[in-house]
């Protein structure tokens, strides 16, 4: 592991630290086809998001072979991932840079890191309401996602969209009904279960 | 010593500047050669290349010298608009099937022109890539070796055919050829079936084949050449305007295990050399090189050092993630990252040339019982040939000096297979 103490110790103005590039070829999932990367910039030139990114795919992986653990792992970027998955279909090497951003992010909330809140959030009432229903409830996620932040928070939000949310109603987008949970929901929790035991969890 | 039974006769297949070279190097030893071309004319590639790098001369030059060699050896004989069609037998004594397209024009033909006159038929010019048209009854092109019109197919049984025919008065044109099929003996085969530029329409993202004004190196080659579709004025495709602003987009295909997963080798000097081309056309023409790394090797990072110290020149570290095309002006966007500040590449361009990489023409199945070949489809020269050896950009990508250099190699391995000593 990194010692952030250790930094800018060794000789010369850059010190590169190898025991973060171990790490994550170890423990994140997909982490080890980093050494594949060849720093063409692909990736970053073709993702949608790379204006709104801290750092491109390509300056992630940089950082991860100079050893910056706590940039990379805070970094926003390794959670604006949308899965497009331009960047893998055009890498050159083959890296599923999709699957090392997703691999990343897992890793930083495991880690203690919480790059991008709001992300977080949406993915944990996501994965609550797929564990519920098996499915995915049009009002009610977005819902909890608006009141995970507390209420007046919540209501503020609800009523900013509250326009596009009675259009959607109308064009039968969104139901007034609850939804309810899909057939044999107990298999399923079982079987998402056994996924993230197995380890290749998402953010 | 040999014994009676070996075929003495070396069969070369393709007649480009791989081919040329080893069927010389054979002839000059005291060996009957029989050269296979598919194309027309002798030469391949090299007829199309405006000029060399590093020496910036013209290929013709080179060319001219190997065919007065052919010409002065009675020991060459040569079938043009043919193809080895099949192969068997052992080293020593094989047994090889030659199929040769119809031409439609004999050997009285003296260039006259009088049938080309008559034809109004046009067709796209096979030699600059479909830039321009050329009349059905054709000279491949000014330097042409054998220097002799080609009737296209598509006239033959029809009217105009029949025109084109009556306007030769040396009874050159007969349309009455048919396709045939020799059967011949060998004693050993030297594969020089060359290469073509990578099929640039599968990198989707570039737009090739769909924007006019993305073209690839090879074309770029035509385009200046005095001689070209444009006679040597870098036009764009799309309105015929001078290109001002060029792009050369490195690596398009190669170093990518999507397309080509190897160094192409000589498209980084050949880009560096195209770059020259735009600089001589006009004192207000630009170059942008987008790039991985440059790959000049040993005594060609001087021709780099050179091009670099040009002003008008431009390198930027950044492998192109896509092109995009402004409909009203045909212009190009490139876009990417430069890796060496991080910013985001976003370009206007006139044109862009794709440099394109080396895909080596296929072995036919039959061939692979006596010949080997790499996880990227280039022959091997090891001890397992059986009588058969790759020579030139079939081996692996290289420029001209290396594929003269890999020819005569492989000339002296098929010499040794037939004198046996």
């Amino acid at each position: 592991m990194a010692d952030p103490k250790k930094k800018g110790k060794a000789e010369g103005p850059v010190s590169y630290d190898p025991s973060f590039s171990k790490e994550v070829f170890e423990k994140v999932d997909y982490g080890e086809k980093i050494k594949m990367c060849m720093q063409c910039g692909v990736c970053a030139a073709s993702c949608p998001l790379s204006m709104v990114m801290d750092y491109s795919p390509r300056k992630i992986f940089a950082l991860i072979r100079a050893g910056k653990r706590s940039e990379v792992l805070s970094s926003k970027a390794i959670m604006l991932c949308t899965s497009c998955y331009s960047c893998k279909v055009r890498c050159p090497r083959k890296v599923p840079v999709v699957d090392v951003m997703h691999g990343l992010a897992n890793y930083a909330l495991k880690q203690g890191y919480v790059p991008r809140e709001e992300t977080a959030l949406f993915g944990r009432e996501f994965w609550k309401q797929i564990l519920r229903l098996g499915r995915i409830d049009e009002k009610d996620l977005p819902r909890r996602y608006f009141f995970s932040k507390g209420i007046i928070p919540g209501i503020k939000k609800s009523m900013e969209l509250a326009d596009m949310g009675i259009v959607l109603m109308l064009h039968k987008r969104m139901k007034l009904l609850p939804e309810r949970s899909v057939k044999g929901i107990k298999e399923l929790r079982k079987m998402l279960e056994k996924a993230s035991a197995m380890g290749n969890g998402g953010a | 010593m040999g014994d009676g039974k070996i075929t003495q006769t070396i069969l070369v297949v393709g007649g480009g500047i791989s081919g040329l070279t080893a069927a010389l190097e054979a002839a000059e030893a005291g060996h009957e050669v029989i050269i296979v071309e598919k194309n027309p004319y002798l030469g391949g590639k090299v007829t199309q290349l405006y000029q060399y790098f590093p020496k910036l001369c013209p290929p013709n030059c080179g060319l001219e010298i190997n065919f007065k060699r052919i010409r002065s050896n009675p020991r060459i004989r040569f079938f043009t608009m043919a193809q080895l069609a099949g192969v068997s037998g052992s080293p020593g004594d094989f047994e090889v099937q030659i199929k040769i397209s119809p031409r439609y024009v004999n050997e009285r033909c003296t260039c006259c022109g009088e049938c080309a006159k008559v034809c109004e038929t046009e067709i796209p010019n096979p030699f600059n890539f479909g830039l321009d048209k050329i009349k059905a009854a054709y000279l491949p092109h000014e330097f042409a070796f054998p220097m002799r019109y080609v009737i296209d197919p598509s006239i033959v049984g029809t009217e105009e055919g029949k025109r084109v025919a009556e306007a030769c008065s040396y009874g050159a044109i007969d349309l009455g050829m048919k396709e045939e099929t020799l059967t011949l003996k060998a004693g050993t085969i030297i594969w020089a079936a060359g290469w073509e530029p990578y099929e640039a329409s599968k990198i989707e993202y570039y737009g090739f084949g769909v924007y006019p004004n993305v073209i690839n190196n090879i074309m770029m080659e035509r385009l200046a050449s005095p001689v070209g579709p444009t006679g040597g004025k870098i036009l764009r495709p799309s309105d015929k305007k001078e290109a001002k602003r060029v792009a050369f987009v490195q690596c398009a295909g190669s170093r990518d295990e999507n397309h080509l997963a190897y160094c192409s080798s000589i498209c980084c000097l050949a880009s560096l050399k195209q770059a020259n081309y735009l600089m001589e056309t006009s004192p207000e023409a630009a170059a942008t090189i987008f790039f991985i790394d440059i790959r000049a090797m040993d005594r060609l990072e001087d021709f780099y050092t050179m091009i670099k110290a040009n002003d008008r020149i431009r390198f930027i570290k950044s492998k192109i993630a896509m092109i995009t095309e402004d409909e009203a002006t045909h212009d190009l966007l490139v876009e990417g990252e430069n890796t060496q500040t991080g910013e985001q590449v976003r370009e206007r361009f006139d044109l862009v040339v794709l440099a394109t990489g080396m895909a080596p023409n296929k072995v036919p199945e039959w061939l692979l019982p006596y010949v080997g070949l790499d996880e990227y489809g280039f022959v091997i020269n090891n001890g397992s040939n059986k009588g058969v050896f790759g020579a030139g950009c079939v081996r692996r990508p290289s420029d001209v000096a290396t594929s003269v250099q890999d020819s005569t190699a492989a000339a002296l391995k098929a010499i040794q297979t037939i004198v046996r000593r």
